[in-house]
């Protein structure tokens, strides 16, 4: 196995333990996930869509992060899990900075923990949104290793 | 490329899926539909109902942080900041235990502070309203404003 192989099943199982840890918390306490969504005040509720897209956001968000996070430890479609994981740090990433220009201030950016204190939402959270960009991207452009193609590659 | 983008799509309505059965079957759910900021017992009034009971004498609070107050508020509003509770309200306590019928807004929409601070206020046996949708809704009706620190 190549040593960009290796490091890439690495990258993909710790950026899939993260994701799926990140989703618990959420999965559990559905409505406490919504208020943070709220909070950011980017998708309402507001006078003209109402409660409900923050609602729906709340709700399946999770679920999400969980599959694309079994995906990247498991392997399979691998690429496209950790594509789809980069789309949503762009996501995480313009809600902080929106929340950040408008003056918003969330105690609670709703990263890992919904339920009481959890982490402000500050450019310290936008670097590590970044970092683990940087990471997707990297797992989304590396070729999943076909040990079927090549059966004797390491021998 | 194109199965790629397909195999994403796929992962992102599964777990659509799976969020809507899970927020209706696991009973840890609630309704679509409903603001979660707003309990069972919190009363919430609209904004012609609000500007009804200003007229008619209303304590109207606001939970916004003081310097958002100063910028403009509701004429007679009073600071009550949800940031900096405690001593607000020992200030203003007085008044509150005097005022039949007590208002509280802030930020709307995404602002969560009226709420707050309507349920700190219910504790203490003050009951009080809260203003629906908040300070923009107020803007919107293009009801009286005042800037500054005086209400």
């Amino acid at each position: 196995m190549r040593l960009r192989d290796l490091l890439t099943a690495v990258l993909a199982i710790a950026l899939g333990v993260i994701f799926i840890y990140a989703s618990l918390d959420k999965i559990e306490h559905p409505d406490a996930f919504a208020r943070i969504v709220y909070h950011y005040r980017l998708i309402g509720p507001s006078a003209s869509v109402g409660p409900l897209p923050a609602n729906l956001a709340a709700v399946t968000l999770p679920w999400v992060e969980i599959l694309a996070g079994i995906a990247l430890i498991s392997g399979v479609w691998r690429r496209e899990a950790a594509g789809l994981v980069a789309l949503l740090l762009v996501i995480f990433l313009g809600a902080v900075s929106w929340a950040l220009l408008h003056g918003i201030d969330i105690e609670n950016c709703g990263c890992f923990t919904v339920t009481g204190a959890g982490r402000g939402a500050g450019i310290k959270l936008l670097a590590e949104d970044l970092a683990l960009l940087v990471v997707a991207l990297f797992i989304a452009a590396s070729p999943v290793p076909s040990t079927l193609t090549t059966p004797a590659a390491d021998a | 490329m194109a199965l790629r983008v397909i195999r994403a799509a796929v992962i992102v309505a599964l777990g659509g899926c799976l969020g809507l059965a899970w927020n209706s079957l696991s009973g840890l759910g609630f309704a679509l539909t409903r603001n979660v900021l707003v309990q069972e017992e919190d009363q919430v009034v609209d904004v012609a109902e609000a500007k009804t009971r200003l007229g008619q004498g209303a304590l109207f609070l606001d939970a916004r942080p003081e310097a958002f107050y100063n910028m403009a508020h509701i004429p007679g509003s009073l600071p009550l900041p949800e940031e900096d509770f405690d001593r607000a309200f020992a200030r203003l306590e007085p008044r509150l235990r005097g005022s039949l019928d007590v208002v509280v807004y802030c930020a709307g929409f995404g602002c969560e502070a009226s709420h707050i601070v309507a349920r700190k206020l219910k504790e203490r046996g003050i009951p009080a309203a809260i203003l629906h949708d908040g300070w923009p809704a107020w803007q919107d009706a293009h009801y009286a404003e005042r800037t500054g620190a005086q209400p």
